[in-house]
């Protein structure tokens, strides 16, 4: 790291791109979901919740291998050229983080007082003013949320290994590298380049306390 | 107007008419719909069946006609996490009014006695109960509302909070003629403030308020009559019950010096006066008489009033008509 080993910054860039594109789709995706999963009383949202938790405990290596089997040439997306892309990568970590992020969201908003909605009407809120305040109302609970979908998305190694396929300067991450480097017997840099993830998300969750602390 | 929660009837309600720039009371027990009865106004839910008017209008929930004109303060303060600033601006900057909100806000502030200089800038975590709840109605103030609905406003807070609430909802009638429709246990206080009280109970309106409820269990005695022993062994008689579990509501017509019938309809118990209080809407005294364990309101004669010879403390009997017991 201090010597600006070109391989390590490129994976860490990687890394830090894959799981920057993953984290947004997912977001994008799995809060408004989440919401409404969490807000509306529908016929069979037990089940679909309990869906969502049990897809929360989805193996890594088992969506790489679903990810590698629709993006592989002869596959339904081959078409695409995903495979072994930072993209492909990213499709796989959010079917990760998608579970996770909306079945926290679901749990901050069901966990919403009911006092909020009737705080919210008494001065005036009319429905959309409603659904975006009582968004906001639940930030901190959506936010634990997305903290831990990142952690997931961040040290899972499956889906960068099966997709990604560990090419060096294209779609080697950090965790893959530890992974290359402890084959080959290079328990230092394997470690060296634990403690950068472990900076990473340290960085991440300090901001986000500082987000917290501001909003 | 009829509400159910689940099936089951909460609220039932022919017609009920406030004022403009008046102040209406709710009392009743827990349970008596009086809750509902504030929700269903403030158009946070919509009746199962039947309709609210608001200047003539049908109005439900989001309707833009009431919007930001009718605002409910629940009876627990419920503030949003943001500071007491982004709290009372809230309503405001949801109308569009973000010319003058700081003024607004600071406003509403001083009419809750609370210095804007001190809170503006305190998050939501940083007040105490009472504290929380003046920020509460003061977004609400804040809208100027043509109607207040508090659904028992001082019930969670202490002496000086529950004060200066009280004096703000009335300020708030003073200077932009909100109508403000209380609920509240604090009957007495009811009385003195109000222009009309309404007795809700199982989720109808019982009447004005002077009505005393009595819960069975009712036993027959001999002579036909019906009774129930109260607190101090007093026996209290009634009419025939619909069931023994019946709850008899029963209006005293007046106070006696002594314990003689007047006619065979005619009951009279013994009870001390607690309170005398100034009606506000008739100017008329009322007095408070414990029985036992029950209270029973009596209005006084102009004689009473003149003579003066009635005052907390005294013994005195009550008289009230068989006849005229109701049962729910």
């Amino acid at each position: 790291m201090i010597g600006g080993d070109a391989e390590t910054y490129s994976a860490i860039w990687a890394t830090l791109r894959v799981s920057g594109y993953s984290m947004g789709c997912s977001l994008i995706i799995g809060v408004p979901l989440g919401f409404c999963l969490g807000y509306f009383d529908f016929r069979g949202k037990r089940p679909l919740r309990t869906v969502v938790d049990t897809l929360m405990a989805l193996p890594t290596v088992f969506i790489g291998l679903l990810v590698y089997a629709f993006l592989t040439r002869s596959g339904p997306l081959g078409n695409f050229g995903l495979l072994f892309t930072l993209p492909g990568i990213a499709i796989g970590q959010t079917i990760l983080a998608l579970p996770v992020v909306i079945g926290l969201t679901a749990a901050a908003v069901e966990s919403m007082d009911q006092k909020l909605r009737i705080a919210l009407m008494s001065l005036g809120a009319n429905r959309r003013q409603l659904f975006l305040s009582s968004l906001w109302e639940t930030r901190h609970g959506i936010l634990a949320g997305a903290i831990a979908a990142y952690g997931r998305v961040m040290t899972e190694v499956g889906i960068s290994m099966m997709v990604g396929g560990n090419i060096k300067w294209h779609t080697r991450t950090i965790t893959t590298a530890i992974a290359l480097e402890t084959n080959k017997g290079q328990f230092g840099m394997g470690i060296a380049l634990g403690l950068v993830l472990l900076a990473i998300a340290f960085c991440v969750n300090v901001s986000v306390s500082l987000l917290r602390k501001r909003y | 107007m009829k509400h159910a929660y689940g099936g089951r009837m909460v609220l039932s309600i022919e017609h009920l008419t406030f004022a403009k720039a008046s102040i209406i009371g709710l009392r009743g027990p827990n349970g008596s719909g009086k809750s509902t009865l504030l929700r269903l106004l403030g158009l946070i839910e919509k009746p199962v069946e039947g309709a609210i008017l608001f200047n003539g209008q049908a109005v439900e929930p989001f309707s833009p006609e009431a919007r930001f004109r009718i605002s409910l303060l629940p009876q627990e303060p419920f503030l949003m996490k943001r500071r007491v600033f982004g709290n009372v601006a809230y309503g405001i900057k949801l109308r569009g009014d973000v010319a003058d909100v700081t003024e607004r806000v600071h406003e509403a502030l001083s009419l809750v006695g609370l210095s804007h200089g001190d809170f503006v800038r305190r998050p939501w975590y940083a007040l105490s109960g009472g504290e929380a709840q003046r920020v509460a109605l003061a977004a609400r103030l804040a809208l100027r509302p043509n109607v207040l609905l508090l659904d028992e406003p001082t019930a969670s807070v202490d002496i000086p909070s529950a004060e200066l609430i009280r004096e703000a909802a009335f300020k708030a009638r003073e200077k932009m003629g909100t109508t403000l429709v209380i609920a509240s246990h604090d009957w007495q206080w009811l009385y003195e403030v109000c222009d009309q009280v309404f007795h809700l109970f199982k989720g109808k309106i019982l009447g004005t308020g002077r009505e005393t409820i009595l819960f069975g269990p009712w036993r027959r005695v001999d002579s036909g009559m019906w009774g129930r022993r109260l607190g101090d062994q007093q026996f209290i008689v009634a009419s025939r019950p619909p069931s023994d579990e019946a709850a008899a509501i029963i209006h005293v017509g007046s106070i006696g010096e002594d314990n003689a019938r007047v006619d065979e309809d005619d009951a009279v118990l013994k009870g001390t006066i607690t309170r005398i209080n100034l009606e506000r809407n008739s100017g008329k005294l009322f007095a408070t008489i414990v029985v036992g364990d029950q209270n029973f309101i009596v209005g006084l004669t102009q004689r009473q009033t003149q003579e003066r010879t009635l005052f907390p403390g005294k013994e005195v009997f009550i008289h009230y008509c068989l006849k005229t017991i109701r049962w729910v």
